[in-house]
């Protein structure tokens, strides 16, 4: 059959022919109608869940039936897919055979004229091959797609069968929107679901992590070869590790009850509180503090701890974390050696004198006994009768001999104990003190120390060794710089001062702006302090007491009253007749004694 | 042992020393020879008592202070034996306290190192004619 254009003519919409139908039949008529409204009705309940070709292919076939059409045709629109849907039924005994493109075409090319989404009516049907075809929209307007359907009976669509039409389209239309609406909440459902199992894996493997994180930081607290102690910023313990708890005896239970003061030695519970509070302050963010602990059972135990303010996150808030080591062992041998070193050092005191005198007599002895010996052999040899002048030879020779010896060993002797020997001399303390500062400026300074000197102008001489006196100066200078060490929170200031000290005495002072001593300590220093410094020239407090008090003076240490101690010596004043004569004495003679 | 024979022939005296010094050893025969007696010089203490002669020895001139046994310590050894030697004590050291300790101890003499000849002379006799 020719599908082209010439074969179709527009119709003008059908008159409403009155049929005048005998009563029975129309009654006959109705009642068909209203079993087949009733089916279409249903149909949406048939349709849920289904597919769209599947109400397509359903309602093409109700269609057929009920208006006994030649075919029925759907196109669907791109709603349910990138391609537009065709479908076309044709009943066994139609007149035409074509695709469902190809009618599409047609019907396409018929309605062109209709503006995108307007209405064809059912009026506005048109022939196709003697056969009268009319378009139904699907949707409201039209955008869900269109029904056509085509009968070869004259008058075709009757009322009845416009209403079945019209009734049909909309089933279809509400069936085909509620697959499309299931078909959007599947979709959307899957998309949930999926989005919901990322979130899960996601959700779950952070916790995985922060699970291993904190298994590893659990491992790291238990197992740590240190004390680990975490505090509330009040100082209250919130956990601790088992080193230290067997360090102090408590259990983490019994530490939850306790803050890190309450068993602190009191001794270091000051020094430790200020600590805490620069560190909260923000001055710091740690410090290190040796200090005593006291155990359950009342034991004291030294240990070095090293605490460190935590910073909070969203959840959890700042605290307190000291990774703590016993020392008890190291202060036990420590304490024992300074122990030791005063016992020795007394002993030495006392002894080495003793003991060098000892040495060097014993030495000259020997060869001195032997002389006299000889010597008085000697002289009776050679008054006997005859004299014995072979013996008295030999006597004499032995003499010599053991007179060399006796030099020999003063030689040793000079050469194993000799420094420069102690000379005590007039001298300008400003000017000793000059020499000192100016040796050890550059050392002073790369400790980041400041250096001022304050001597004084009208300071009287005094009778000193000048080398011992400035070993001394040197000692408390880096005494002074060693205090500084550890400051860096105010300026490391070193001031050295000499003055007049009363009538006949001259004081010199090195103070220093460092750590300062405790005044228990202030005394406790001058025993306790020992030179271990290995350049030779280093001497130790003690030592330096020594030298002062050999010089009928005093060295002496005080708190300042800001931080940092002084530490100060006087020395007598040269007596002016004395001073020259000893003066004068030297010069004249040098080999003489001093007087 | 026989003593040497003076010059004159007469028998001398054997004096013994016991030092473990020894210039001592070296000078102090010629001189007690030259006071006439005879001479035997021990290095140690337990030489002297492992010798023969503390049979003849008339006086002896013992150092303090030795390794081994000291000069008190042999003295009190030959007293246990009924061994009553006069002993002369000799020492360097300037102890006050060891002078009265030894004279107690019954020593004859005791003299500082170095003495003169005629302090040991005088000690010598002291001891001989205590005996």
């Amino acid at each position: 059959m020719n599908a082209g254009r010439a074969g179709i003519t527009r119709l003008r919409p059908p008159e409403m022919k009155e049929h005048v139908e005998a009563p029975a039949e129309e009654i006959k008529r109705l009642q068909r109608c209203v079993n087949d409204l009733v089916s279409l009705l249903a149909l949406p309940a048939i349709w849920r869940g289904g597919e769209p070709s599947q109400i397509i292919q359903t309602l093409l076939d109700v269609l057929l039936r009920i208006l006994r059409l030649d075919f029925a045709y759907v196109r669907l629109n791109d709603a349910f897919g990138a391609v537009p849907v065709e479908v076309l039924r044709v009943t066994e005994h139609s007149k035409i055979s074509l695709t469902p493109g190809e009618l599409g075409k047609i019907i396409s090319n018929s309605f062109a004229g209709y503006a995108q989404g307007s209405l064809p009516q059912p009026r506005d049907g048109f022939v196709m091959e003697g056969l009268l075809t009319f378009p139904v929209p699907l949707g409201i307007h039209g955008e869900i797609g269109m029904i056509v359907v085509s009968s070869d009976r004259p008058g075709f669509p009757g009322q009845t069968e416009s209403l079945l039409l019209s009734v049909a389209a909309n089933q279809a239309a509400i069936g085909l929107q509620e697959v499309r609406l299931l078909t959007e909440q599947k979709r959307i459902a899957i998309e949930l679901e999926q989005r919901v199992a990322e979130r899960t894996k996601a959700l779950t493997q952070t916790n995985e992590e922060l699970r291993r994180s904190e298994e590893r930081w659990r491992s790291i607290f238990e197992n740590s070869a240190v004390g680990v102690a975490l505090t509330d910023l009040n100082g209250r313990f919130i956990a601790t590790n088992p080193v230290y708890e067997r360090m102090l005896g408590y259990t983490e239970k019994e530490f939850q009850q306790l803050t890190f003061l309450d068993i602190t030695h009191e001794e270091d519970v000051e020094h430790n509180r200020g600590l805490i509070g620069e560190l909260l302050e923000g001055k710091r963010r740690q410090f290190q503090i040796e200090k005593q602990y006291r155990r359950k059972d009342g034991q004291p135990v030294w240990v070095s701890n090293n605490v460190s303010l935590v910073s909070g996150t969203e959840r959890v808030p700042r605290f307190l974390m000291a990774l703590s080591e016993d020392i008890t062992q190291r202060k036990l041998s420590e304490e024992a050696l300074a122990k030791a070193r005063l016992e020795l050092a007394k002993v030495a005191e006392i002894t080495s004198l003793g003991v060098l005198t000892a040495s060097i007599a014993h030495e000259v002895n020997q060869p001195l006994a032997g002389i006299i010996t000889n010597s008085g052999t000697c002289l009776r040899m050679l008054s006997a009768d005859p004299p014995n002048v072979e013996g008295a030879r030999e006597t004499a020779r032995r003499t010599i001999r053991d007179g060399n010896r006796a030099s020999d060993v003063i030689t040793r002797l000079r050469m194993l104990y000799s420094k420069k020997e102690p000379s005590p001399e007039s001298m300008d303390l400003n000017e000793a003190t000059r020499e000192v500062t100016a040796l050890s400026l550059s050392e002073i300074e790369r400790s980041g120390v400041i250096l001022r000197s304050e001597l004084a102008d009208d300071l009287p001489p005094v009778v000193g060794d000048r080398i011992q006196l400035q070993q001394v100066i040197l000692n408390l200078l880096r005494n002074a710089v060693d205090a500084m060490r550890t400051i860096d929170d105010r300026p490391r200031e070193l001031l050295i001062g000499t003055q007049r000290d009363g009538e006949n005495q001259v004081r010199l002072s090195v103070k220093d702006s460092g750590v300062g001593v405790t005044p228990q300590a202030a005394e406790r220093i001058f025993e306790a302090f020992y030179t271990t410094k290995a350049d030779g020239m280093g001497i130790g407090l003690s030592v330096s007491r020594s030298i002062v008090a050999a010089h009928q003076g005093r060295l002496w240490a005080a708190l300042n009253d800001g931080p940092g101690c002084t530490f100060s010596f006087t020395i007598p004043c040269a007596k002016e007749g004395l001073a020259d004569a000893e003066t004068r004495a030297d010069r004249a003679d040098p080999s003489e004694d001093a007087a | 042992m026989q003593p040497p024979n003076g010059r004159d022939g007469k028998e001398r005296a054997l004096l013994s020393v016991v030092d473990d010094d020894e210039s001592v050893r070296e000078s102090l025969p010629d001189l007690i020879m030259e006071f006439g007696f005879a001479a035997r010089v021990f290095s140690s203490a337990e030489e002297f008592l492992s010798s023969d002669c503390f049979e003849e020895t008339r006086c002896l001139i013992l150092d303090i202070a030795m390794p081994g046994m000291s000069g008190p310590e042999l003295h009190e050894e030959l007293k246990r034996r009924g061994q009553q030697i006069p002993t002369i004590f000799i020492t360097g050291q300037r102890d006050e306290t060891i002078r009265a300790r030894v004279l107690k101890q019954g020593a004859a003499g005791f003299l500082l190192k170095p003495f003169s000849d005629t302090a040991l002379l005088a000690a010598i006799n002291t001891a001989l004619q205590a005996a």
